[in-house]
Formats: structure tokens, sequence, C-alpha cells
């Protein structure tokens, strides 16, 4: 799939959410724990030869499921098939627990859903439609509930 | 010299400047298609779709693609049916406006940023062009960030306002409101904590929504009986600057009160503003550093 590869790259420079040396594992057999540099940005999830500037990769973090290994490792998996579980080693639990709490909040569609059960809440206790002052609340994005269908605009 | 020094450097003398320069990324940052693919095609709802005409970087000309927005991603494919997409633009820090073009109802997409580049896209009327603009403009990560912390201050100032007119046992809002709804959607990311046993492991696989609610359970777990011990264990677990705000006493009950909740979600925001404070000096840093690098590269 082609991408915007120099825009990815610039951003998996910027200033993230976190960024730390873990263990990572490949989800192929026979792949091994290597250091890694990984790093959080919006809703990927960059991982670095230690030293490198370039990434070796990005995950999206969309649709996956995030699961604690043991102590001090979780993992990520993705379209629920092991051939695509990555394994990521920390060094505390507290760490551990913090970027499984990191990653699963950095999903667009978790942020989505948080901000539609806020908007209703308000709108359910004060009448008013916080969203309004923005500009968008017929966005069917923020809609509750609803799927779109696809329209051909 | 590594091995991926040698493959770079005959990449590059091959097929010199951006060309070589792309090639190499293509082959070394993996971008895992298949999982982009999974994201547009599950059963999370797509934000907007349609045709618009892409202008090709190579030669110029205009084609007609099926463009679809979902999240902080715009994936395009040939036609609508298709199984998976042509390519993707991800949108973070781009710019969105107007263009002049060969063709009516054109816009650019236009990154900035090192090597930044600007796409142009064309609708097949205004209105389109307008909605699609509209669109691309409020689809980033960051906008989105924005309006959830926005609203979820809104939140819980009409929470505390209410709970200072009603008697906190009649309290109609329920500390778990969010964990509970966010458990009622039935896509997204899933969260599965492990209890930890020699033999296999019991999985409680709960989704995104009672993620708060299980790291809550995991942190008190890990602490003493007492109450007191365990909300102070968690200020102390979160490098807080300001001074720590009051929690009341709760009964053993098993629930989180609703003002602990929010008093969390306090601490939260703050991990969060102080994040963005450190961004602002990393980013400082992060400017000196390349310079530093380029003068030594020189």
């Amino acid at each position: 799939m082609r991408f915007n590869e120099r825009e990815l790259v610039s951003l998996s420079r910027q200033p993230s959410e976190r960024a730390a040396e873990l263990g990572m594992r490949g989800p192929k057999k026979g792949d091994v724990v290597k250091k890694r540099l990984v790093k959080l940005v919006v809703n990927f999830l960059f991982y670095f030869r230690t030293d490198e500037e370039e990434p070796l990769g990005a995950l999206l973090l969309e649709e996956c499921r995030v699961e604690q290994e043991d102590d001090q490792a979780f993992s990520i998996i993705f379209l629920d098939e092991a051939e695509r579980k990555y394994l990521f080693e920390c060094d505390s639990q507290q760490q551990c627990l913090e970027w499984i709490e990191c990653i699963v909040k950095a999903s667009y569609e978790f942020m989505r859903k948080s901000l539609i059960f806020y908007r209703s809440e308000i709108q359910r206790m004060t009448g008013k439609d916080p969203l309004e002052q923005y500009g968008i609340s017929d966005e069917a994005r923020f809609q509750i509930g609803t799927i779109p269908s696809i329209q051909d605009t | 010299m590594t091995h991926d020094d040698k493959f770079k450097k005959y990449i590059i003398s091959r097929w010199p400047g951006n060309l070589g320069e792309d090639l190499i990324r293509r082959v070394v940052m993996k971008i895992h298609g298949k999982v982009l693919s999974h994201y547009l095609s599950c059963c999370s709802p797509v934000d907007k779709a349609g045709y618009l005409y892409r202008k090709s970087e190579r030669t110029g000309s205009y084609q007609k693609r099926w463009f679809i927005l979902k999240g902080n991603l715009l994936f395009y494919q040939e036609r609508p049916g298709d199984s998976s997409p042509l390519g993707v633009f991800v949108l973070e820090g781009c710019s969105v406006e107007l263009c002049d073009s060969d063709e009516q109802f054109a816009f650019s997409v236009s990154f900035s940023g090192q090597g930044g580049g600007t796409y142009k896209l064309a609708a097949e009327n205004q209105a389109a062009q307008e909605s699609w603009i509209k669109a691309l403009l409020s689809a980033s990560h960051g906008f989105l960030a924005m309006l959830v912390r926005d609203l979820e201050r809104q939140y819980k100032e009409v929470i505390s306002e209410t709970r200072g007119s009603v008697p906190s046992q009649q309290s109609p809002l329920d500390d778990k409101g969010l964990t509970q709804f966010l458990a009622s959607q039935n896509y997204g990311p899933s969260l599965c904590m492990h209890g930890r046993g020699p033999a296999g492991r019991e999985c409680q696989s709960c989704n995104a929504g009672q993620l708060l609610h299980v790291s809550l359970i995991s942190r008190k777990s890990a602490a003493k009986r007492s109450p007191k011990l365990w909300t102070n264990k968690v200020i102390h677990e979160r490098p807080v600057n300001e001074s720590v705000p009051q929690i009341e006493e709760w009964s053993s009950g098993g629930e989180l009160p609703l003002e602990d909740f929010c008093t969390l979600h306090e601490l939260y925001g703050k991990d969060v503003k102080d994040l963005l404070a450190a961004r602002q000096v990393n980013s400082e840093k992060d400017k000196d550093v390349e310079e530093e690098e380029a003068a030594d590269s020189e």
C-alpha cells in the first residue's frame, strides 16, 4: 500500500506522548526480543533501532487488542492473528501498565467514543450541545449509535 | 559499514535524489498495510467517502479515485467495492486549502515539517469541495484530542455543579458512566488483563471501555486494604507538580465514588498539561539537536 512516507517519517520525529527503550519481539516464528526505541505519536507506534533517525516501522493502533502478558510485558495483537502479535518488555510493572493505558487511549476510535459520551451527557444534563460552538454538531462521525451509510457526495 | 548502510548506498547510487530516498523508506520502513486495510474495512463507521480526482505526482494528470476518510487516515482506491486500498494519507500536521488548478473544484493538502509535500485533489462540485475541505481540516488526531479534553472539562464542571445542588447519594450520574458506555460500543481496541497463574492464563477480556476501571483495580489490589493508602499511592505514582487535591474517604464497597473518579480525571488532565509543557521544551531541544547534527555533518 502506498502511503505518504515523508510525512509519516516526519511524524515519527515529533515529540511523542510516550517514548522508551523497550524489548520488542516481532510476530513471526523465530523472532527474538530486540531492544528498540518505541515511540507513541498520535495513534501510531513507531519503533526505531536505538540511535537511528528513521523508524523501522509504524504500527497503527486501531482495531487491536492490548494484553498484559505478565508482570512487565504487554502485547499488541492485530486482526486476532497470532502472526500479528507484537510483544513489548518493560522495565517495571508500572511502566507496563502506563504503556497499555496510553496505547488504548491513543486510539482515534477510543477518543471518538469518549467524545460521543461526553457530548451526550452534557446535552442530557444541560440541554445544550457542546459541539455547536465548533460548528460540527451535524457531523455523522460524532453521532451516537448510528452507522452512517457511505455517501457519494 | 552496516548491511543497511551498504544497501542504502547502493540504492542512492542507482536512483539518486528523492526516488532513491523514497525507495529506501519503502523497503526499510514497514507500514503494515494489512493492519490499515483491516481498520478501513472493519465494522466501525467511516467518516466520509466519495469520488475525488487525485493529481498524480509522476504524470501530472488527475485520476479519479474513490476516497475514504476514517479517523486521521485518508484512503483511496479505484472503486468503492475494491477489497483493499491503493494508498493512504496520514493526515497529521496538514493544512487544506482551495487552490488554482486546471481542474475545477480543486484543493490541496499540504504538510509542514521536514520533507512535507503538497497533494492536489479535486472534487466533482462545489458542495463536495467544501464538504471535503471541512472534513479533512478536522480529521487530525490532535484536533479530536483537543475536543475530547474540552468536553471532558465541561462534563466535570457540569457534574460538580450538579453535585452542589443534589445530595450525593441521589446523584443521577454513574461514576462508571464512561466506562460502561465505552463497553457498550462493540468495536475498537480492547484490553485483556491476565490473572497470574502457573499453568495457562485466565483471561478476562474486556474492551477499552473498562480500561480505566481495570487499571484502577490493578493498582488497588497492589496496595494495602486501607482506602486512604490506595488513594495516596495513586497520587504518588503520577508525577503531579501541583498540590494534590483532597480526596474524601470512601467505603470499601468496591465502587469508586464519583469525586475520586473526577479527581483522577483531573490528575490525568494535569499529566496531559505537563506533557504538553514538556513537549514545548523538548521541541526546542530537538531543534537544537537537529541544528547541531546538521552542523556536524557538514
